[in-house]
């Protein structure tokens, strides 16, 4: 019924009679008339629709002017004819800063370079047994660096005191050759102050320039004719290592730095030698190191130092000794070979206490003569000499020592760099060019350089920020990254290695010996330079595409190595007075697996990659014996000397050469006694210079925090070289604590056998290690589950009857087994030394953001894969309860490190469990698991309740506390900023606060390896899909494939003798498995020496 | 009429008529508010909105502000979490259970509990909510159909059995509550005089006669009620403690759990109702309705759930030891030893210790002892629930990930702050809803009164009893 009153407005309408007009208003729109030629004043257009139209128009306005986020995605106009959108390109290329080397694959997305890793075909790097590419993480980390939004974006020239001028290269050459011409005329010296050059290219351009400018030539001690005699390039190692080249000089007339061959080492001995570490060959060192650690042919491995380095921590047998002790350690040793071989003592040695470990080590070197090596880290020539005799002695060269193939690194010179600080001084130096390198914050006397680069009329620097040196030279022409350069290396005799380019530069920026060409005239492209070097030694195309050319059989050696001449007498004296005058304290520098000599300050990965012993990451610090700490500050336990989140470090002064420094103090189980290291390279920015982004954290307000302090200073030159050990220092606490930030900050691994699993070489093969797995062998056993049926079959239900523990299940299992794919991962814990190069890999591969010092302090470390670090303690259960120990105090007591401990460490990533207890938990599924054994995370399903990461006996899922890409601690992050964000790989998305994240064994990549080979029409080959970290793992500890291939290597490697799964027995079936640890030591070991009887039980 | 023995003690104290009842329990209404009434909510309305800032600084930054890691992910939010609804136990109990028991000293105690017992769920409710790290995506728990296909809870997490739990409990006990409530709306209603309040309790007491077949349908629905109420006091501590039990990490994966998470409630639930009423019988003179006795009942129960708690944490401790489990054998040794030692001996002093203390009548009967007994029962229960949490997380399996767990401002400023809401709710609840069930009150005054116990109520003899 309808309830509206109607009214007739007509009588047709009342009686419904044919309505006459049907349409009273029947007009048509105005919108023609609103919208024609006639405009609105003559249009017919009423107000009303006037208001329409504008009330439209106005609401449409506001819709579009409401904020969406436009994301531009750019096609190419002229596609280049390799790249597709979303697929990347790898490039062979080849990395050098003097300080590491390797050859490697640099892989691109749409013209971005955005991940590193060793290149798999070629190089002095690649691992020939894993067929991997070895590099460290500061070269797998370096990419992010192209990115430093800090970097200089052109020359610069000094306009005053503090104040420079960008100019165009034009302007800047025009100013350099003036100057220059007039410096040569002046007959006042040139000197080109670099790295060590192994690059033929620039050594020719530093030819053209000396002809260009070096006046009249010299003629050479040998006839020869050098051009340019007032030009002199001086090569100068930011990490000396001249004491070795002048020892091989004294001994064998040759001044190289050896290649060594660690394969054919049976018996190996460091003496204070960090050589898995360290620069150079070190890429070389470690995969060599690394083949024979596997048990089948394991070399035997004595380290001698002081600090608990990386490679002492790898070392079978280790000794403490101090760095005052090590000429001492080197006579000693080689008196007890040469006792052995048939040599000539030297005598005199006074290695006290120590005769035992030496006369062992000496018998085995003896018994290996001809494979075995022993190498030595100071910097002492005459130390290096006793060395290099004692290699002699036991008829190593020609095996383990090559002379005749040595490399071409560390050609530095410190004398010839010390001659060049008083030559500035006096002001004879009339220009200097500086590249690669950083006196003013390495040298020793680097305040001296200063002094002197103040009178050097024309002073150019050619570092690519205005940093300690840079910032006070007069120009500055910065130079490319390495991944926009064009470069030809040569890191030994007749091997050929290529960089090429892989982004166009990114500023106005050029690379410094094309700079040198430039000014001598030269015209063309620094490729056309680099091309015309290498001439027709091999096929240019071939050799760019395979990462360079081996070139031996053109390459005519010029050296011919001589037998050992040295003068051992006089070394000894010379060692011993380097050692002289020992004090109650000693100073041991050293440098770090991330940050290295401090090249690398600014780059953020390597800040945040936590050094391998001690687990601290953004700054350096005293490394102290945990025994001197207590004492120094009156505590009963190495337990209370924690560092974490509110407990702060102590503050300690030490005093050396002159120089105090007050850093944090970090007790480090397996330091001498008395001894102190310290990292160099921190401390860099010291004096306000902007060394790059991440060099030195920004707060809020402004501030600057200098990361760390820089222990240059402590250096000092000892015989002629620069010593990295200052044997009379002192040390006092100053009272003051510090915030540091750990990623780790338990030291032992309190007797856990299920998670730490290691034996002896003895015990590993006395059982069979190709034959059925034997789950009796007393090191790998599996753990037993008392059951409630008779399963022994005596009748009677009791405690005997056992069932392994991982087949006692309440879930059904996944379809994992036989079907498809299942992704599994194997990491062998005797390969594995612990660098750490797996942790940036996974950084840079994943978008892992960088939290900042302050974060990791609160242990929120975002680290998908970390290395968890065990030392061993002198408590175990087994040996507490034949003491009579309670429960109460064993626990604590196994809390202690020991003086002198072993170092276990395991890589830990997501576990992968068929049986995530993290993926039952969560209340949105957000985490699940795949049909290929892959424990996913959906990140836009995830709310954020962190339920999986509590429940995750591994814990290795990571929160975002903070939105980290854009406001905590984006200073540091690499997402922050337009350019640094090029570095992020568009396959993985970046994720936001709220939301857990974790490693998701790269299934970017598996999916990618799988559509390759979906489109090849063929299954997916073992090794053809890698995880970031098992291809950065040049040592081959980690392998990825798939395990239902029953010929994959991961599926051999999990049926091995040595396979455990962490934390067996609580039955989540993860898959990763580890390779228990085998020492090549007689003792037991000392983390797990009761696992056979706790198994029994 | 039922007929009490004149050896229990009277529930009701002095000579009270029907109509002395409502008078005594609509003045606190009708009259303005004491002035301390004014200086407590104005205090906990501070602190209520100090939490509410903390919270909303929380949401800005993200959950890093508060003091939790990548080891230790929860810390004082499930803690106090369970602490509230722990809390909010003894409401149903008291509602449900001694009503099917015919427990008539639950009259004088029940509505306040079972209003404590709202308030401290949604007090708890509100930290699982904010401890999630995209917050904005909480409804996601909940299984609402959506165009994502497949895309479902999942029904595997206890986080999930929490979210039906909890609101059931929560749902359930409004409506109980509520529904007592109408009778004494309706009550007020009649007796106020002022327009809004006549119009404000009108509408409160939907439309109630007070007619018989209205009583009668009353005492059918509290029935029905508490018998669906008298399972949920039970599922839903069970369901909480399956967040832990269910888990993997030693010293969660506990079978016990249910029926200690149970009677640990119910012990802090009567603490906090000892806390509430003693503050409330002395503050609106309701001594003749919240007897000494009263109090001991509820001390005695006390005594009961904190003894069993104290059994549970024994056994714990033995099956620990007997079990024989590495893990599990460091967790509860790392508890008692540890770095987090004194957070379990505080539990353990609070929640063992003390509770039998009330052995002794004469302290059970003291009020001033049981006030300070139920504070330090409540300070236990959050121990314990922080011991649970963060000592068993803080040193779990693998020793490369132990670290420790130091508590925020905003942690300590959220937790206070729920306090001040809860309080604050509670103020307000005392000043314009009736504290005491007065019809409920009303039906016992001749069985339990005191003067119709000994006679001296005008008009009654005491009846012999041969």
């Amino acid at each position: 019924m309808a309830t509206t009153k109607r009214y007739w407005q007509d009588l047709g309408e009342l009686s419904d009679a044919p309505q006459v007009p049907t349409n009273e208003f029947n007009q048509p729109l105005a919108l023609p008339d609103a919208l024609g030629d006639k405009g609105l004043t003559g249009a017919t257009t009423g107000r009303r629709d006037f208001l329409k139209f504008l009330g439209f128009s106005l609401s449409a306005a506001t819709l579009a002017a409401c904020e969406t986020p436009v994301i531009k995605s750019i096609p190419y106009v002229t596609k280049p004819e390799d790249i597709v959108a979303g697929v990347a390109n790898w490039y062979a290329s080849t990395f050098y800063d003097g300080e590491d080397y390797g050859s490697v694959l640099v892989k691109t997305r749409e013209g971005r370079p955005i991940h590193i890793k060793g290149n798999p075909r070629f190089g002095i790097n690649l691992n020939t047994a894993a067929r991997k590419g070895n590099i460290n993480a500061r070269i797998n980390s370096s990419v992010i660096e192209l990115y430093d939004s800090h970097r200089l974006k052109g020359p610069q020239l000094r306009t005053g005191e503090s104040a420079w001028n960008t100019v165009d290269h034009a302007t800047a050459d025009k100013a350099i050759v003036d100057q220059l011409t007039k410096v040569a005329a002046s007959g006042k010296k040139v000197v080109l102050l670099t790295n060590t050059v192994i690059s033929p290219s620039a050594k020719a351009a530093i030819s053209a320039f000396r002809t260009r400018f070096g006046g009249t030539p010299v003629t050479n001690a040998d006839g020869t004719m050098t051009a340019g005699g007032n030009v002199s390039h001086i090569q100068y190692d930011t990490i000396s290592h001249n004491g070795v080249t002048n020892a091989n000089l004294k001994s064998f007339g040759l001044r190289v730095f050896p290649s060594y061959d660690l394969t054919k080492a049976d018996v190996l001995v460091g003496v204070g030698a960090d050589f898995l570490s360290g620069g150079g060959s070190g890429n070389e060192n470690t995969w060599q190191y690394s083949v024979r650690r596997n048990p089948d042919n394991m070399s035997r491995h004595w380290q001698f130092e002081a600090r608990m380095s990386l490679t002492g921590a790898n070392a079978d047998e280790r000794v403490m000794i101090k760095p005052s002790q090590v000429p001492a350690v080197v006579i000693a040793l080689h008196d007890a070979v040469a006792r052995r071989t048939g040599g000539s003592a030297i005598g005199g040695s006074a290695a006290e206490g120590l005769s035992d470990r030496i006369e062992k080590c000496a018998t085995e070197l003896a018994a290996a003569k001809g494979k075995s090596l022993v190498l030595c880290g100071s910097n002492d020539e005459g130390t290096q000499i006793i060395v290099n005799s004692i290699n002699a002695l036991l008829g190593n060269y020609g095996s383990t020592i090559d002379l005749t193939d040595p490399t071409n690194f560390f050609q530095g010179d410190d004398a010839a760099v010390q001659q060049l600080v008083k030559d500035m001084n006096a002001g004879s130096i009339g220009a200097l060019f500086i590249a690669g390198v950083n006196p003013v914050y390495t040298l020793p006397n680097g305040a001296e350089f200063a002094a002197g680069l103040a009178k050097v009329g024309l002073s150019v620097s050619f570092s690519a920020h205005a940093d300690e040196t840079a910032s006070k030279c007069g120009t500055i022409f910065p130079d490319h990254h390495w991944l926009e350069s064009w470069n030809d290396l040569s890191p030994k005799p007749g091997h050929y290695a290529l960089a090429q380019p892989t982004i166009n530069p990114l500023f106005n920026t050029r690379q410094w010996p094309h700079s040198l060409l430039v000014w001598s005239g030269a015209s063309g492209s620094y490729h056309d330079h680099v091309r015309a070097t290498f001439g027709p030694m091999a096929d240019w195309n071939q050799s760019v595409h395979d990462g360079g050319a081996e070139i031996k059989p053109v390459q005519t050696l010029e050296i011919t190595p001589r037998p050992f001449a040295g003068d051992l007498a006089s070394a000894a004296a010379s060692a011993k007075k380097s050692a002289g005058g020992a004090g109650a304290w000693e100073v041991e520098l050293y440098t770090t697996e991330g940050i290295g000599s401090g090249q690398h300050a600014n780059n953020p990965w390597l800040q945040e990659l936590p050094d391998p012993i001690t687990k601290v990451t953004w700054d350096n610090y005293v490394c102290m014996a945990p025994a001197d700490l207590l004492e120094l500050t009156g505590k009963q336990h190495v337990r209370d000397l924690r560092i974490g989140e509110q407990d702060k470090a102590y503050m300690v002064k030490v005093t050396a050469n002159g120089v105090s420094l007050e850093l944090p103090a970090v007790p480090v189980p397996g330091q001498t006694p008395k001894t102190v290291s310290i990292a160099l390279g921190y401390g860099r920015g010291a004096n306000g210079e902007d060394v790059g982004r991440a060099a030195s954290l920004r707060d809020a307000d402004g501030s600057v925090t200098v990361i760390g302090k820089s222990a240059y200073p402590l250096t000092s030159i000892v015989n002629g070289t620069v010593a990295y050990d200052a044997v009379n220092g002192s040390l006092e606490s100053t009272g003051a604590r510090y915030e540091m930030g750990l990623t780790q900050t338990q030291l032992t691994g309190m007797d856990r056998h299920s998670i730490i699993k290691e034996t002896t070489l003895s015990t590993w093969r006395a059982h069979d290690p190709r034959g059925e797995k034997d789950e009796q062998n007393g090191y790998n056993e599996k753990v037993m589950l008392a059951v409630h049926e008779d399963v022994n079959h005596d009748g009677h239900i009791n405690a005997h009857d056992k069932v392994p523990a991982t087949e006692v299940d309440l879930w059904g299992a996944h379809p994992v087994e036989q079907v498809g794919h299942h992704w599994g991962m194997s990491i062998d814990l005797n390969t594995c030394n612990g660098c750490g190069a797996c942790i940036t890999a996974c950084h840079s591969e994943n978008n892992v953001p960088v939290v900042g010092k302050d974060e990791v302090r609160r242990s929120r470390d975002m680290h998908w894969l970390r290395l968890d670090r065990y030392y061993s303690s002198d408590m175990t259960h087994a040996k507490g309860k034949t003491e009579g120990m309670g429960k109460i105090e064993r626990y604590l007591a196994m809390e202690e490190p020991s003086a002198s401990p072993s170092v276990f460490f395991m890589p830990v990533m997501c576990q992968h469990c068929d049986h995530a207890p993290c993926e039952t938990v969560c209340p949105v599924a957000a985490t699940s698991h795949s049909n290929e054994g892959l424990n996913m995370m959906a990140y836009n399903r995830c709310i954020g309740t962190r339920y999986c990461s509590n429940n995750c006996p591994y814990k290795v899922r990571r929160f975002n506390w903070f939105n980290y890409v854009t406001e905590k601690f984006g200073e540091v992050n690499p997402a922050w900023d337009e350019l640094g964000r090029l570095v992020l790989n568009p396959d993985v998305v970046v994720r936001s606060r709220g939301v857990i994240e974790k490693c998701t064994m790269c299934v970017q990549q598996i999916q990618a390896g799988k559509l390759a080979a979906k489109k090849a029409g063929r299954p997916v080959k073992d090794g053809e899909i890698e995880t970031a970290c098992s291809a950065a793992c040049g040592t081959g500890a980690i392998i990825f494939g798939d395990l239902n291939d029953k010929d994959s290597r991961v599926a051999a490697r999990f049926k091995d003798e040595r396979a455990y799964h962490m934390l067996e027995e609580i039955g989540v079936k993860p898959n990763i498995s580890y390779l228990a640890k085998v020492w090549n030591r007689e003792e037991k070991p000392e983390l797990a020496a009761a696992v056979t009887e706790e198994a029994h039980h | 009429m039922h007929s009490e023995s004149s050896l229990r003690e009277p529930l009701i104290l002095g000579h009270r008529t029907y109509h002395d009842i409502t008078v005594d329990l609509v003045k606190p209404i009708e009259d303005k508010a004491p002035r301390m009434w004014y200086i407590l909510i104005t205090i906990a309305a501070i602190i209520a909105v100090y939490g509410v800032g903390c919270i909303l600084y929380l949401f800005s930054k993200g959950i890093g502000v508060w003091g939790l890691n990548k080891t230790v992910d929860w810390a004082w939010d499930i803690t106090n979490f369970v602490w509230w609804v722990g809390i909010g136990h003894a409401g149903t109990l008291i509602s449900a259970v001694l009503l099917l028991f015919r427990q008539k000293w639950r009259m004088a105690v029940n509505r306040s509990a079972e209003a404590m017992t709202i308030f401290a769920v949604i007090m708890a409710a509100t930290f699982p909510m904010i401890h999630m790290g995209r917050i904005w995506m909480a409804y996601w728990v909940f299984p609402l159909p959506n165009q994502f296909g497949s895309l479902w809870v999942n029904f595997n997490s206890p986080l999930l059995w929490d979210v039906f739990a909890i609101s059931t409990y929560f749902s359930v006990s409004v409506v109980f509550w509520y529904i007592g409530l109408i009778p004494d709306f309706a009550t007020i209603r009649d007796k106020v005089v002022k327009p809004w309040q006549k119009k404000f309790y009108g509408v409160l007491s939907f439309g109630w006669t007070g007619n018989a077949k209205a009583w009668q349908r009353f005492e059918e629905v509290s029935l029905v009620l508490a018998g669906l109420s008298t399972p949920l006091v039970f599922s839903v501590h069970s369901v909480v403690s399956f967040d832990f039990a269910t888990s993997v990490i030693p010293g969660w994966h506990t079978t016990i759990f249910p029926p200690y998470f149970v009677s640990g409630a119910v012990f802090s639930g009567f603490a906090m109702v000892q806390t509430l009423l003693l503050v409330m019988r002395k503050t609106m003179k309701l001594e003749a309705y919240v007897t000494i006795k009263h109090i001991e009942y509820m001390n005695i129960i006390i005594i009961v759930t904190g003894s069993i708690v104290g059994v549970a944490y024994i056994t714990e401790l033995f099956i620990s030891w007997y079990g024989g489990v590495e893990y599990e054998s460091y967790a509860f040794i790392n508890r008692a030893t540890g770095p987090y030692w004194w957070s379990y001996w505080a539990m353990m002093t609070c929640n063992v210790i003390s509770p039998q203390l009330f052995w002794v009548r004469s302290w059970r009967r003291n009020l001033m002892f049981t006030f300070f007994m139920s504070l330090v029962v409540n300070t236990g229960m959050w121990f314990e629930r922080f011991v649970i949490i963060v000592t068993s997380l803080h040193r779990d399996y693998l020793p490369s990930a132990w670290t420790m767990f130091h508590p925020t401002w905003v942690d300590v400023g959220i937790f206070l702050g729920t306090i001040g809401i809860f309080f604050t709710l509670y103020l307000l609840f005392a000043r314009y809803f009736p504290v005491l069930a007065l019809n409920e009150l009303k039906s016992i005054l001749k069985t339990s009164g005191e003067s119709y116990k000994n006679g001296t109520a005008p008009g009654h003899a005491v009846e012999h009893h041969h």
